[in-house]
């Protein structure tokens, strides 16, 4: 087997043009494909505020919670105190779901942009 | 604790990083290979990877040393390091995939159709590199100086031979492999004393009453600014992290981006319970290293103080053997991505450009840690991640979503941002540590929020600037890729 040089990705040379990812379309190029993509991005974009002001509204009550709350330190749970279990432990779950619920969105957002090509 | 112990773990995990390195030379062949691992890493190893790359010094010492310095306020550091990989999630793993672009400046360039866009980011890029190399090896010097008495240049040094032989030897291939396995060997080096050390404290009767106390350092309490600001600089700073950008590069597409962020996640979480742990038990056993100014190195000193014997040597080895894994992956990380971009400005991205880019990422860091010295680790590198917030994050974000941006407006964020924070990081540092205000020490939250600004402001200001092939660009990195398997 022959070892290959590394060549510089598109530096020296022209840039390679984008090549674009779907299928032969080229959504651009059409007035329709370009409205497909909009909407997509704002649909993307949308979910992504939406799981990141859900996260941070919540973040925020344990903050508050932490703060405010009447006892939370006092409050022992086998031993361990409140705000202990809270920050140290019960946010990571909040973290995991906010990511699977968006993952799953996001793949929903992507697929009906395919049928609506597809369908075109 | 005995010096025996520290030297063989240290070696040890050179000597395994350097023969996964070799064993990924043998196989690493082409020029795909080389560069980016062709793509063919499965998301298990990838995720590992990343996280393995990930979890540095701040993670594995730091965290538990500010834990039992100041308890409940410093349990908002390991929730940051998480979030930040959702907030990546959300904003940035799959276009970022899509867009193809192997490091950052790649990025930018193509999105804003800019040489010179390239270069400001290039430097800035450098910059957060350099910055976030030090503290791992200050890191180094502080295990090896506790651990071994030998003296601290040792440490850092030793980690910058290891690393820029694996790395020269091995490219990117190896260094995934390596990442991986330091992944688990840092994961078990924290979980396995922590879980012995209360298993024995459980054996024992005593410490059933032991409860954490409120505040046994006697550490004044942080203040909400303070809190805010820092969620602020490790929700923004994680994304745009150089290291972290390379890892997405390898994956297949942009819905294997999302899911091997989705496992990165699960990885961070479990692994940040255990120096949540052991800071914890750390408060209610030891708080005199936090008197002694030894907080960071408590994970370290831990089981040879509450376990003993020959079995706390044992553990201690363990324990030492995951810290250098720490210095060591996220070291290598940042050389690897330090060199691409080095390499492709400098020496224009032959293979031996890149090696000597590797020496030149690792050894300039290594004249600032003999220059430097650091009080804590995690405080360190939390403002690495409010550099990289305030610099890197507005031009990713916006360049993602937004189609207004333009060349100007993202140059002048990067500068704005860099000269804002770079400037509180330098006064602050000339103040001292504790002498500085909150707002100079903790500066994501005004400086973050400024950048965005100015870079809006700018773009909106220099519309015309706006590159032609922008729909072009918005498209290749929104819309999915044609399924690998067709259902249809």
């Amino acid at each position: 087997m022959t070892r290959v040089r590394v060549t510089a990705p598109r530096q020296s040379a022209k840039p390679v043009p984008l090549r674009f990812p779907y299928g032969g379309e080229v959504p651009e190029d059409s007035d329709v494909g370009r409205v497909f993509v909009r909407s997509l991005i704002r649909s993307q974009l949308r979910l992504a505020l939406v799981v990141a002001c859900g996260f941070l509204l919540i973040l925020a009550a344990f903050a508050m919670l932490l703060v405010f709350g009447p006892g939370v330190a006092e409050t022992r749970i086998l031993g361990i105190p409140l705000d202990w279990l809270l920050l140290g432990l019960g946010i990571y779950p909040v973290i995991g779901l906010s990511a699977w619920l968006y993952n799953r969105a996001a793949a929903r957002n992507e697929a009906r942009y395919r049928d609506l090509v597809e369908d075109k | 604790m005995n010096p025996a112990v520290g030297l063989v773990a240290f070696l040890a995990v050179s000597i395994t990083t350097a023969v996964i390195g070799f064993y990924g030379l043998r196989i690493s062949r082409t020029t795909g290979d080389f560069y980016v691992a062709s793509r063919t890493v499965p998301p298990w190893w990838n995720a590992s990877a990343i996280g393995g790359e990930y979890l540095s010094a701040a993670s594995f010492l730091g965290v538990a040393g500010l834990i039992l310095l100041s308890g409940t306020d410093a349990l908002w550091f390991p929730v940051g390091y998480t979030a930040g990989y959702l907030m990546l999630l959300l904003f940035v793993a799959a276009p970022l995939r899509r867009s193809g672009a192997y490091t950052i400046p790649d990025f930018t360039e193509a999105r804003l159709d800019s040489r010179m866009v390239r270069r400001v980011t290039s430097l800035v890029v450098v910059a957060v590199g350099w910055l976030y190399i030090v503290p791992q090896l200050h890191g180094a010097a502080l295990t090896i100086r506790i651990t071994t008495g030998l003296p601290s240049w040792v440490g850092s040094t030793a980690v910058v031979l290891v690393v820029c032989v694996t790395v020269v030897a091995g490219g990117m291939r190896s260094i995934t492999f390596v990442q991986a396995f330091q992944y688990w060997l840092k994961l078990t080096a924290l979980a396995v004393p922590v879980i012995f050390v209360l298993l024995v404290l459980a054996g024992n009767d005593t410490p059933h009453q032991a409860q954490l106390p409120v505040n046994p350092t006697g550490q004044p309490a942080t203040s909400a600014y303070q809190n805010i600001s820092l969620m602020v600089a490790l929700l923004f700073g994680t994304l745009g992290l150089p290291h972290v950008l390379v890892r997405f590069y390898t994956n297949p597409d942009g819905q294997s981006a999302r899911r091997t962020t989705l496992i990165v996640l699960g990885l961070l979480s479990v692994f940040y319970l255990f120096p949540t742990l052991s800071g914890a038990v750390g408060r209610i056993f030891a708080p005199e290293l936090a008197q002694s100014g030894q907080a960071d190195a408590l994970v370290l000193l831990l089981p040879g103080k509450l376990v003993g014997g020959t079995a706390g040597e044992l553990l201690s080895a363990l324990v030492v053997a995951g810290a250098f894994a720490a210095f060591l992956s996220t070291t290598s990380g940042l050389v690897v991505s330090l060199s691409g971009v080095i390499s492709q400005d400098l020496f224009g991205g032959s293979v031996r450009g890149f090696r000597l880019a590797a020496l030149l990422a690792a050894v300039v860091p290594l004249g600032f840690a003999f220059t430097t010295d650091t009080l804590a680790l995690a405080g360190s590198v939390g403002l690495v991640f409010a550099f990289t917030a305030s610099t890197i994050c507005p031009v990713l974000l916006l360049g993602i979503w937004w189609r207004g941006l333009t060349d100007a407006g993202a140059i002048a964020g990067m500068v704005t941002g860099a000269l804002l924070c770079g400037g509180a990081m330098v006064i602050g540092t000339v103040m001292g540590q504790g002498n500085a205000p909150a707002w100079l020490a903790q500066p994501a939250a005004w400086t973050v929020p400024a950048a965005f600004a100015v870079t809006v402001a700018v773009s909106v200001w220099t519309k015309n600037r706006v590159p032609a092939s922008v729909n072009r660009v918005m498209s290749r990195l929104h819309v999915p890729e044609r399924p690998v398997a067709t259902e249809r």
